[in-house]
């Protein structure tokens, strides 16, 4: 398809000089001129932004006609579609059902769309025609202004059109012959976040460069800041529960402290270690009821799709109850963390988190800690964590068998998480090839092991969502419905069930086992 | 990736404005489409404003010298891309005779592109020959425009039968016939439609008039819905595309 190639014209002036310039001396004809007022839609975490998409709610600038909503990736013009009501769309449900929309789907997921800055634009498209008034190659120029009065950057995009390389090329010197253009990647939506000083995208994965000869201590409170850095950026949208993966990474950032806290026995003062391991397993225990309702409901769909379809509206009671749940740990839990204990959590962890009881103070000086291990390198205490870890999950690993109960291989995902938080939370210290393979067989080993739980757990709750069906005078079709639904949730834990000895034989294995050796190895040479 | 050739093996019948139209109209959705102009004619390649020229010729894309995303031209419209006509193709039958699978080949040739989009349409000559088969096993649908005329009709049956008695030729082929050039002021073309629809339920319910508008696409050489959005002939192509992708989401 087409390739666009974007510019900021600099020292340009006036954009209406611009456009007649274009006209006179680059031989473009102007196709369209519209005034439009853009508002860019991402997720929180900035997914369209990365899959270079973007998603933008355009409403003509004099009021008059219905929003729009355009599709844009890499430059070119996916899908255009009138809206019916001016609010924007949160989930993929509410996107117009364009024909290719799954690989929009698919980047979204289960994110909602949030806005983003909001531009008033004037948008000319230009044309360079041949003989035939066959357009070879196309010119948009953009003069926006931000909400507030910033002007944007002039840019200019340059379309190339499949089969026309050579025209773009030629254009594209005429251009530069009279033009000072600047290469400007940045798309529209990435240039306003920028001037209007958004704030940048969530992440959940942990952004840390940790140095392998600094002390223990500096290591672990540099994860531990990353860590409230996570928690602090999802809070506000946990609260709003603008989409459940909020939540999601607060939870997990909350577990990442506490195993952080619990691998933290030689290196942090013991009674504020005590404190905060307390604390946190509190914070992390208010948020469980939503998260196992949010799950209900992100795996609903997934539950239909297993009945056929003429029994799947017979669930109907069963999606109304989950959503009726969900609603009700939501606002549980935004009391929870709204509670004076839940802020008094919060300011004492900022004090430990910025004090000097367990580290150097920010410019130097002694360390307030005197845990053993605290001055040693964080590399050779982060090592010996690791080993003892991979130790101990290899050793409950190799008791499992057929006959082994539930609750061993329930265990054993308590122990791989340990394993995993730690590789994840400390795995800057090492070469990152060997960490790969460290991690690559464990995340398959927790997958497996991470199914055979949840569908359990499933399965009881909608063993008990039946009963709470029944009190309320469900049909019986719906109860009929959850049996088969139960019954296929039952038969995915026998898969995983099945999967394990594999799964287990893999990260048990001479080159993985060989990979954490090295990891031991590379601290002790480091010691 | 589907194909969809617009195929009658009577000409004349509105083939060519059924393939740029409903490009156009699939394109307008969202849909990645590719028009392959195998007309040596060059129609949907002269709405297009298109050079009917292909490197190398007919003969470099069913040898399998060239690759056919080596060919292809953007239209002047978002999401709709064109393999231009060559006049080389008028020889398709004896290029096809000349390669190894003949009937496979146009199959093979579009297997380049089957990442690039989400929708093919086929505009081909009218006849039945090698070409025509080779067309049929490559294209996953026929959309065949049905003028009411007696003789229109006649060879609509004759392209059933032929579908029906050489079923190692076409394979999964949906036959999807709609009316097009309907004048409702020929009291003929009303009696046949009764009389049609009756005869044949699985014709499309929507219909193609004979309009001014598809015939003026030659002089604007632009799609009906670009030139005249909200048109009658507009509006028919977009209700006849929402039947046909429907029945391609149902196949």
């Amino acid at each position: 398809m087409s390739e666009v190639r974007r510019f900021v014209v600099t020292a340009t002036g006036d954009p209406a000089a611009l456009l007649a310039d274009l006209a006179e001396h680059a031989g473009l004809r102007a196709t369209s001129s519209v005034v439009v007022e853009r508002t860019f839609l991402d997720t929180a975490d900035g997914r369209l932004a990365g899959a270079d998409i973007v998603l933008e709610l355009r409403r003509p600038a004099d009021g008059v006609g219905a929003p729009s909503l355009v599709w844009i990736e890499d430059g070119r013009t996916v899908a255009t579609s009138d809206l019916a009501h001016p609010e924007p769309p949160r989930f993929v449900g509410d996107l117009p059902a364009w024909p290719t929309g799954d690989r929009l789907a698919a980047v979204m997921e289960m994110r909602a769309l949030v806005p983003g800055p909001t531009i008033m634009s004037r948008l000319t498209t230009l044309a360079a025609l041949d003989r035939e008034e066959k357009t070879t190659a196309r010119v948009v120029v953009d003069a926006s202004t931000l909400h507030g009065g910033a002007e944007l950057p002039v840019r200019l995009e340059l379309h190339e059109l499949r089969g026309y390389a050579r025209e773009a090329d030629r254009l594209l010197k005429r251009l530069t012959d009279r033009h000072v253009l600047a290469p400007g990647d940045a798309t529209a939506a990435a240039e306003a976040r920028r001037l209007s000083g958004a704030p940048p995208f969530l992440r959940s994965k942990l952004r840390l460069s940790l140095d392998p000869t600094g002390s223990a201590a500096q290591a672990w409170r540099t994860v531990l800041q990353e860590l409230t850095f996570i928690m602090t950026a999802n809070f506000a949208g946990t609260i709003a529960d603008t989409d459940s993966e909020f939540l999601h990474d607060f939870r997990v950032a909350v577990r990442r402290t506490r195993s952080v806290l619990q691998e933290g026995r030689s290196v942090l003062p013991p009674d504020s270690r005590q404190q905060f391991r307390e604390g946190f397993k509190w914070l992390g225990d208010i948020t469980t009821p939503q998260r196992d309702a949010d799950v209900h409901l992100l795996d609903f769909p997934g539950l239909v799709a297993t009945l056929p379809p003429e029994r799947a509206e017979a669930l109907e009671p069963l999606r109304e109850l989950l959503v009726e749940r969900q609603g009700a740990c939501h606002e549980q839990l935004v009391t929870d963390l709204r509670s004076l204990r839940r802020a008094q959590l919060g300011r004492d962890w900022a004090e430990f988190i910025a004090g000097t009881q367990a580290w150097p103070a920010d410019d130097g000086g002694e360390p307030g800690s005197d845990a053993p291990d605290a001055q040693r390198p964080a590399i050779v205490v982060a090592a010996t964590r690791i080993h003892k870890a991979h130790q101990r999950l290899v050793r409950d690993g190799r008791t499992i068998d057929d006959t082994s109960p539930a609750v061993a291989l329930h265990d054993l995902r308590k122990d791989a998480k340990r394993l995993r938080y730690l590789l994840e939370c400390f795995g800057s210290l090492f070469p990152a090839a060997d960490i790969a393979t460290a991690v690559k067989p464990l995340k398959a080993l927790q997958d497996t092991l991470g199914t055979f739980q949840d569908t359990e757990v499933q399965a009881h709750a909608l063993e008990a969502m039946a009963e709470q069906l029944v009190d309320r005078g469900a049909p019986a079709a719906t109860l009929l419905a959850m049996g088969a639904v139960i019954e296929n949730v039952n038969a995915r834990g026998v898969a995983a069930r099945a999967e394990f000895a594999t799964r287990f034989a893999a990260f048990d294995s001479g080159p993985v086992n060989g990979a954490y050796e090295r990891l031991s190895e590379d601290a002790e040479a480091m010691s | 990736m589907k194909v969809l050739a617009t195929y009658n093996i009577k000409g004349g019948v509105g083939k060519t404005a059924t393939a740029v139209n409903l490009a156009y109209e699939a394109a307008s959705r969202g849909n990645r489409v590719l028009v392959w102009d195998i007309d040596p004619q060059g129609a949907a390649t002269f709405y297009f404003r298109i050079r009917p020229k292909v490197k190398g010729g007919g003969k470099a894309l069913v040898s399998g010298r060239r690759d056919l995303d080596e060919v292809i031209k953007a239209s002047d419209y978002d999401n709709l891309d064109v393999v231009p006509a060559d006049f080389s193709m008028r020889n398709l039958d004896l290029l096809l005779e000349g390669s190894k699978k003949p009937l496979a080949t146009l199959r093979r040739v579009l297997r380049s592109v089957k990442d690039d989009y989400d929708l093919v349409f086929l505009d081909c000559p009218p006849s039945i020959s090698l070409a025509s088969e080779s067309v049929f096993r490559a294209a996953d649908a026929l959309l065949v425009p049905v003028i009411p005329t007696t003789l229109s009709i006649r060879t609509f049956e004759q392209l059933d039968r032929f579908v029906e008695e050489n079923p190692e030729v076409v394979k999964d082929l949906d036959v999807i016939g709609f009316f097009s050039m309907v004048d409702r002021r020929k009291r003929l073309h009303r009696e046949l439609l009764v009389e049609l629809r009756e005869a044949r339920p699985d014709l499309l319910d929507e219909l193609i008039p004979a309009v001014t508008d598809i015939e003026r696409m030659g002089v604007h050489r632009q799609p009906v819905a670009a030139f005249s959005p909200g048109s009658r002939a507009a509006r028919s192509y977009a209700a006849l595309w929402d039947e046909i992708s429907a029945r391609l989401q149902s196949a």
